[in-house]
């Protein structure tokens, strides 16, 4: 999986480990995961956007376009309150209700 | 036209004997009727996988739309800026997920480096997520700027122009229900128990049976000692509604030249197959509700054989004038 800027701040092995107890070939389960990392980029973007004025929005996107990590988390220190704390609960979120979708799924 | 569709509407939508009394009348209608009913009515099972891969498709497509309704302007200012952003839409530059879909790839290698935030995810997992950002909700004609947009990510994956539009012409929709076809005679005195290369092929596709009358351009090949080309054109053969198109009345002969045997490419949009195929047959009816009919073999590998045993598909028209893009699957 692709190293994030915010890597450090949210795994998904519990949903691999949730993934695995299922009914999946590996080219299934590669294909769930990679719905699931682009799924958990966008709402983290979001997360962070919503935060952030216009501007401040472009510099934040073009930082994410370098990929310099560095200077994300020095720009999101500075302007965001809170941001890995943020960053950390969007995830949660959304990582419980993938769970829940596998849990219903399993009880098909 | 050609007889080959087997065109069926939803039986739960009407009542049974109206079906059932014409078939009783034939062997081979019975035959078919219960192959097809038999299938409909057998409870389909729903894998794991299916069900999250849809679900889980529907949730990251919200996601999109939410942050792209959010930050619309930002991400639209921030797109004109960058130089290094050479997609051509604002769904483009949405699409995170999947990086270059939209650009040349000569643009795609220099800035490969600078889009890596925007995950690397695999080709075929990349593919659906583009696709279906770009594809409406519901199964509809697909607008100028979609046929455009998908035209250009599937052009840049083929690696060849892929258009919904072509030297003119152009279907009467590019995004449908594809339908099962049968098998077409390819020669005279092709039959069902002449018409597999193989067992294996024999197992696979038999109970699909022939169609009773020729596809809409005759057959194939004059005799059994044909060309590969001939053999894979009904192999891979799909039938669009030629007769919908713009300006068929007005052209008939020349959009039947043009339609005849020409590449398309379709895609399964939920599973990201895809195969070259050529136009083979006309139809089916519009009543039936599907847009375009595959071949067995055809619906087989896009795993458009369930038990609806309709689906929706892009197809699009490759433009091959050298003859250089073999007929079958293709990866994208």
């Amino acid at each position: 999986m692709t190293l994030h800027f915010y890597s450090k701040l949210v795994t998904t092995d519990s949903l691999v480990e949730a993934l695995n107890e299922l009914e999946l070939t590996d080219e299934q389960r590669s294909h769930l995961l990679g719905i699931v990392e682009s799924s958990l980029h966008h709402a983290i973007l979001d997360a962070i956007l919503s935060e952030l004025s216009d501007e401040d929005k472009q510099v934040f996107l073009s930082y994410v376009t370098e990929d310099d990590h560095k200077k994300i988390w020095d720009f999101l220190n500075k302007k965001i309150d809170k941001i890995e704390e943020k960053i950390s609960q969007t995830a949660e979120g959304l990582k419980k209700e993938l769970h829940q979708d596998i849990k219903e799924t399993k009880g098909n | 036209m050609g007889g080959g569709a087997v065109e069926r509407q939803d039986p739960d939508k009407r009542n049974w004997v109206d079906w059932w009394l014409p078939f009783s009348y034939c062997p081979m209608c019975y035959y078919k009727a219960m192959f097809f009913f038999g299938k409909k009515i057998a409870k389909k099972k729903v894998s794991h996988f299916e069900t999250l891969s849809e679900k889980w498709t529907a949730r990251h497509r919200g996601i999109q739309e939410k942050i792209w309704e959010k930050h619309q302007r930002a991400l639209q200012n921030f797109k004109e800026k960058s130089k290094q952003f050479a997609a051509s839409s604002l769904a483009g530059l949405m699409l995170m997920a999947s990086p270059g879909v939209a650009m040349t790839s000569s643009a795609a290698a220099a800035t490969a480096v600078k889009e890596k935030p925007f995950i690397d995810l695999d080709k075929s997992t990349s593919l659906l997520l583009d696709l279906q950002s770009f594809l409406p909700k519901t199964v509809e004609p697909l607008t100028k700027e979609q046929e455009q947009q998908i035209g250009d990510l599937l052009t840049t994956r083929l690696g060849a122009t892929v258009s919904a539009e072509l030297n003119g012409k152009r279907l009467n929709r590019s995004y449908g229900n594809i339908g099962q076809e049968q098998h077409l005679a390819r020669y005279p005195g092709d039959t069902i128990d002449t018409h597999f290369s193989s067992g294996e092929d024999a197992q696979k596709y038999y109970e699909y049976g022939m169609a009773p009358g020729l596809g809409a351009y005759g057959y194939f090949a004059k005799s059994s000692s044909m060309t590969e080309e001939e053999s894979s054109r009904e192999k891979y053969y799909i039938a669009v509604q030629t007769f919908l198109a713009p300006g068929y009345l007005e052209h008939t002969k020349e959009m039947n030249e043009f339609f005849a045997y020409h590449k398309m490419l379709v895609v399964n949009p939920d599973n990201g197959k895809a195969i070259v195929v050529v136009i083979g047959d006309a139809g089916p009816a519009e009543w039936t509700g599907k847009s375009l009919g595959g071949s067995p073999e055809v619906m087989k590998y896009l795993e458009r054989v369930d038990g609806a045993q309709k689906g929706p598909v892009v197809y699009f028209f490759v433009d091959d004038p050298n003859n250089t893009i073999p007929l079958g699957p293709v990866e994208l």
